[in-house]
């Protein structure tokens, strides 16, 4: 009797009638449910058929590759620097990037930084070489220009979630700082470790090398390949570079047997040869192969049907549990008036 | 113990926040936290946080993953209420949502501080970088915020009384009902799916694919320790009686999806070929252990127990060590898994850093310790209770000492001593 008097009171009282919690009819939930579950299966047909090219990552690497030979790119071959840093120089002053104290473009410490977008890092390595007492141990070193590899698929640019980091047709991967929120997802994401981030700026946004794309849309070379006076930084296609970097490396077997850049994170357009393992000069080894945005999208792809069929899955057990309180709602009305007729 | 302030109740209308020593320090730790953010809006990151380029998310990103996953009270309550019927959770229902939605406010606050370009937060709204699981974050972070903070609007009717925001909140309760109980599943997940992309770089003990489910399934198992430990501060505070028995009902759940929880997890590592970096006795095998086997495991056998769950004690240690495993599988994800691939050490928060993060928390609960002084959250019977043991501790301070001490009474004289105190 106590619940019934409730329910014939206004809706705005203190204690929610049972079977309206809250005022929630159960045909205007029901309605509000298969508004939403209709609007997801939609976005899901949607995302898995027209906006398929953008949203899923290509993950052949021979059609990766063959897409994008014609891209803008640089190989670097480590065995011909001599770590005079002319590059570091001319990307500064073609980029109206300052020198600072504490970010070091040169030595053993140099390190990508907001106003490095690149840097020629000395390693001390260990080298064998043939004398004539037999193989000898020597300690040498090694000059690693490093920069934006300018990934085929960026996982950089998937990560954005404003759009600000884009792999642009042309090839170079451009960033757009007024677009920026700051977030620096972008930083986690990259398997290179090179955007950078303003930190000591009150409105911090990201830095890094955007491959020069005013010269290289041009066919001209970038401010570093043109600066280098040993040609270790040679500007061209992709694809062309891809052959002249396996024609050098089967003429020499000094050089490792491997094109750093060639299959990491599903191909770069900036690659590196070397005559000493990549991982002895700080080289990220061991980077997946896979273009890094399918994992994101191996998530992403099932949300829209999982939440088509959860909104399903909450309209039943809604549904269900209406049908019981209605149940039991008629159960207590006819219990107390069997009650009276006892009385 | 004797509570320390009085919940609303709509005898008391008068606005109102008790203060208490530990409030004084709550507030303190706020005001300090103000004049950082201040210095950190004007001297940007670098100056406030030990962030670098090799870690450009961190103690705040585990601060802010951490600290949301205890909104599962809410969401679990909900879920129980609405969807299955579960009429008896009621009595812990508002509670629960103060400290999720308190929660969600406090992660968006946490978001933006930490971005460099704040201004532009609004971005996303019509620049759509979709592919990104940050994208699905911000989208369902922002509206789920949003409708909690419209459902609040329920209570803050109730409490000030408005006949227009009645009407339209009664409107529109459906369709937000549903999105309350949409939205969390999705941006649970994305919170940690941020790290699917960082393969090869965090450690294959916690990089899988199925991170995003192991975080929705961690979120949703909190629900019911995350009750517990708010019922029983709420009857440290103000008196109010511990709805055990609902709880304990609650607690064989949880127990079940933990368990389900852990054999997805060692079934995912086998599959992975990492199960025997787990056993391997280097440090992040111990980490992972820890997680699974304290966080996980143990306080699973203890919500399964019968004899376990009749002890408050224990349930509270079991809840508090739930809590540990969730919060520490997000600290392995956002930190520890990272440091090797790193290789510039562990990272270590800076003083202004941990006190901000220390603030935000602070803030919570001033917000929720006036939310309860003054919105309807405690049912009824709740608030009476409330006024009863408050009632009862002033009569007993002010009671002169009866008792002599070591003194041996009968038993009938004893009771009759105790029943004289209770009235």
């Amino acid at each position: 009797m106590m619940t019934k008097d409730l329910r014939r009171r206004a809706p705005d009282v203190d204690v929610p009638p049972d079977d309206d919690p809250g005022g929630v009819s159960r045909r205007s939930f029901l309605r509000a449910a298969t508004v939403a579950a209709g609007t997801t299966a939609i976005l899901a047909h949607g995302a898995t058929t027209a906006g398929a090219s953008e949203l899923v990552p290509e993950d052949d690497p021979e059609e990766l590759a063959h897409e994008h030979a014609d891209d803008p790119g640089l190989l670097i071959d480590i065995t011909k620097c001599v770590g005079c840093a002319k590059c570091v120089r001319a990307c500064k002053l073609d980029n109206d990037l300052e020198w600072r104290q504490d970010q070091s473009a040169t030595g053993a410490d140099a390190e990508l930084a907001s106003s490095n977008w690149t840097v020629v890092r000395a390693e001390a390595v260990e080298t064998i070489e043939e004398s004539r007492l037999g193989p000898r141990r020597r300690a040498a070193r090694r000059y690693v220009k490093l920069q934006c590899l300018h990934c085929l698929e960026p996982a950089c640019a998937s990560a954005c979630f404003v759009a600000a980091l884009k792999k642009t047709e042309e090839g170079p991967v451009l960033y757009d700082g007024n677009r920026c929120v700051g977030c620096r997802y972008c930083l986690l994401a990259c398997p290179f470790g090179v955007p950078t981030f303003e930190w000591d700026e009150t409105f911090g946004r990201v830095q890094k090398c955007d491959l020069c794309p005013e010269r290289t849309t041009e066919g001209e070379p970038t401010a570093c390949a043109e600066a280098c006076p040993q040609g270790a930084i040679t500007f061209g296609r992709r694809g062309e570079l891809l052959e002249e970097a396996w024609r050098r490396v089967r003429s020499d077997e000094r050089y490792v047997q491997h094109v750093y850049g060639e299959t990491e994170a599903a191909g770069t357009s900036v690659m590196y040869l070397s005559d000493v393992p990549f991982e002895e000069l700080g080289f990220r080894t061991g980077v997946a192969v896979d273009p890094l945005p399918t994992y994101t999208w191996e998530v992403t792809r099932i949300l829209p049907p999982f939440a088509a069929g959860f909104t399903v899955t909450i309209m039943a057990l809604w549904a269900r549990r209406q049908k019981i309180q209605r149940e039991r709602a008629e159960a207590e009305a006819n219990g107390p008036r069997d009650e009276e007729v006892v009385s | 113990m004797r509570p320390r302030a009085l919940p609303y109740s709509p005898e008391r209308r008068r606005w109102r926040f008790t203060i208490t020593p530990f409030r004084v320090v709550l507030l303190l730790i706020v005001a300090v936290t103000l004049g950082l953010l201040g210095y950190r809006f004007v001297a940007g990151l670098g100056a406030v946080t030990n962030l670098s380029d090799k870690w450009p998310w961190s103690f705040w990103t585990w601060w802010k993953l951490s600290a949301v996953s205890l909104a599962g009270a809410g969401y679990f309550t909900m879920f129980m209420i609405y969807f299955l019927g579960r009429e008896r959770y009621r009595d812990v229902e508002r509670g629960a949502f103060i400290v999720s939605m308190l929660g969600y406010l406090m992660l968006c606050a946490a978001l933006v501080i930490d971005l460099g370009q704040w201004y532009n937060a609004y971005r996303p709204i019509y620049q759509w970088g979709y592919h990104s699981v940050m994208f699905e974050l911000f989208w369902c972070v922002g509206s789920y915020t949003v409708v909690q903070v419209v459902e609040f609007f329920v209570i803050f009717e109730e409490r000030v009384p408005w006949r227009f925001l009645n009407r339209v909140l009664h409107a529109i309760h459906a369709p937000l009902l549903l999105l309350a109980c949409f939205l969390p599943i999705f941006h649970q997940s994305a919170l940690v799916s941020l790290y699917v992309i960082t393969k090869g770089r965090l450690d294959p003990l916690w990089w899988s694919q199925l991170l995003p489910v192991y975080a929705v399934v961690t979120f949703f198992y909190i629900g019911p320790p995350v009750v517990l430990l708010e019922n029983v501060i709420a009857n440290r505070t103000y008196g109010r009686p511990v709805h055990m028995r609902g709880i304990t009902d609650m607690l064989p759940v949880t127990a079940f999806i933990m368990f389900l929880y852990l054999a997805v997890r060692l079934v995912d590592l086998t599959v992975r070929g990492v199960l025997d970096e787990l056993l391997s006795g280097t440090l992040y095998g111990n980490l992972a252990l820890i997680e699974l086997g304290i966080g996980v495991l143990l306080p699973a056998v203890m919500f399964a127990s019968r004899d376990l769950r009749a002890s408050k004690h224990a349930m509270v240690a079991a809840s508090l060590l739930a809590i540990f495993g969730t919060w520490g599988f997000r600290f392995n994800v956002t930190m520890s898994g990272l440091v090797e691939s790193i290789g510039v050490g562990w990272y270590v928060p800076s003083w202004m850093e941990a006190t901000i993060a220390l603030g935000l928390g602070a803030a919570v609960c001033v917000a929720y310790l006036f939310i309860v002084e003054n919105f309807p959250i405690y049912t009824e019977a709740d608030v009476a209770a409330c006024e009863a043991a408050m009632a009862e501790a002033k009569a007993k301070e002010l009671a002169p000492r009866q008792q002599p001490r070591l003194a041996v009474l009968p038993l009938d004289q004893v009771r009759e001593l105790e029943r004289a105190g209770r009235h």
